[in-house]
């Protein structure tokens, strides 16, 4: 189980608890959870890369307390 | 200039018409190439001949979500703002679908409560496949009647957030809508009459004496039928649509949800007797004698049934028997309560080994019994999601 750091730099920061072969669609399911908008609203990105719905946090190579951006559709 | 609204348009619930776009969605219209090459200088006239060479729906696709060409007509729409009746051909008209589906998209969105289920309603009879783009940039089939529900019914759509309308109920109730007559009414009415036929049957081969009782509930079964009837409508419907066209599919369907009716009439037939049990205890007692007589027999027939309904090779045959055990049953329930029908516990030693281990695997699986109550919460909203639990 990891937890992962999402900030959008307006405002919003969410922590989130995952587990690391949770695909981004799930982590972003999550995210939709706990902040209220849709998750196809929500874009996650680590500066120019956007981050894809079907590929895992793991081949990410995403880890516990990793920060990543919050952006919106 | 270009983006700006026709001063001469009326705000839409209560806002400038483009607004009913959120803010994100209307900026990657504007900048998109074919807002800015076809989409200039549209009007109503031109907007037709864009609208047929559409052919495919959808919202926004792609990692940094393209709108697509359809969503540039809508925005286009609520910019010109035209009149209801263009809008209105739009919907009627029968050779473009994609035409008939813009319009119907844009009219859920400015139309009021009663226009949109008055319009709307006629294309659940439209079956005809659509192209919808996915958010992933693939392509995926729908149909018109499909889209339509999803208008009715959701309230987001095609990356945008409808506007809110009532449910059917609320307006049918304060008597501005009429009920919802399906184009299937009368199928569905055959096939009411049809069960009628076969009940009567039963009824018919009852013992005398239990005669008095059983059209003394027949008012009843009336009432019952009408709200059976009433709120199956629309499920009823759906399926029906999708099965028409195949012909055995239909009947199977049909069967089962036949026995699904009489089951859940069963249980409301049981519900009732269970309230009336509770004013007769002492007629009940000797009931309770006989009923437990009665239950180890319909325990006896229920596996004999079991096994014969999985050997029986035709399904009519067997359907006539269950429903006149059926109606004895019903008819040996009336006065007392009715305990619900137990799988018989004799098969209880195989039973139980599964049972168990279901017991366990529950436990482990679901993982919202944990300890810490951050990580149970955790794994309660996961498990509302749809996700496994966390790994720790």
């Amino acid at each position: 189980m990891i937890e992962v750091v999402l900030n959008d730099r307006l405002g919003k920061k969410v922590r989130v608890k995952c587990n690391e072969d949770d695909t981004i669609g799930d982590l972003k399911k999550l995210v939709a959870a706990q902040t209220g908008t849709k998750a196809e609203k929500i874009r996650i990105q680590k500066w120019y890369n956007i981050y894809k719905d079907h590929i895992t946090l793991r081949d990410y190579e995403i880890h516990d307390g990793m920060g990543l951006e919050l952006y919106y559709n | 200039m270009a983006n700006r609204t026709d001063p001469a348009a009326k705000s839409i619930h209560g806002t400038n018409p483009q607004n009913l776009v959120e803010k994100i969605l209307r900026s990657k219209i504007y900048q998109n190439t074919y807002w800015k090459e076809q989409c200039f200088g549209l009007t109503a006239e031109t907007l037709v001949d864009k609208a047929m060479e559409l052919d495919h729906l959808g919202g926004t696709y792609g990692g940094n979500r393209k709108p697509t060409p359809f969503m540039c007509l809508v925005m286009k729409m609520l910019q010109i703002q035209p009149e209801k009746d263009i809008v209105v051909e739009f919907i009627k008209n029968e050779d473009y679908k994609y035409v008939r589906v813009l319009g119907a998209f844009y009219m859920r969105l400015t139309g009021s409560v009663t226009d949109v289920y008055q319009y709307l309603e006629p294309l659940y009879n439209d079956y005809r496949k659509l192209r919808r783009k996915l958010p992933d940039g693939k392509f995926c089939l729908t149909h018109v009647d499909e889209l339509i529900d999803e208008l009715l019914t959701r309230d987001y759509s095609c990356d945008v957030a409808l506007p809110r309308v009532q449910k059917r109920w609320t307006l049918e109730a304060s008597g501005i809508l009429e009920p919802r007559r399906s184009a299937l009414e009368e199928d569905f009415e055959e096939e009411e009459e049809k069960e009628e036929d076969e009940q009567a049957m039963d009824a018919y081969e009852a013992d005398t004496h239990e005669k008095d009782y059983y059209h003394g509930r027949s008012p009843t079964r009336e009432r019952d039928r009408d709200r059976k009837r009433d709120s199956y409508r629309y499920h009823r419907d759906r399926d029906y649509d999708r099965d028409y066209g195949r012909g055995r599919e239909r009947d199977r369907d049909r069967d089962r949800e036949r026995d699904r009716d009489r089951d859940r009439e069963r249980d409301r037939d049981r519900d009732r007797d269970r309230h009336r049990a509770r004013d007769e205890k002492d007629y009940g007692r000797e009931r309770e004698r006989e009923r437990d007589r009665d239950g180890r027999e319909r325990e006896r027939r229920d596996r004999d049934r079991g096994r014969r309904r999985s050997r029986s090779r035709s399904r009519s045959r067997d359907r006539r028997e269950r429903d006149r055990e059926d109606g004895d049953y019903r008819k040996r329930r009336a006065r007392g309560s009715v305990s619900p029908r137990r799988r018989p516990e004799e098969d209880g030693g195989a039973r139980e080994e599964p049972r168990r281990k279901k017991e366990k695997k529950e436990k482990k699986s679901d993982g919202t019994d944990h300890p810490d109550p951050e990580i149970a919460e955790a794994n309660r909203l996961r498990a509302s999601l749809g996700l496994a639990p966390l790994k720790l």
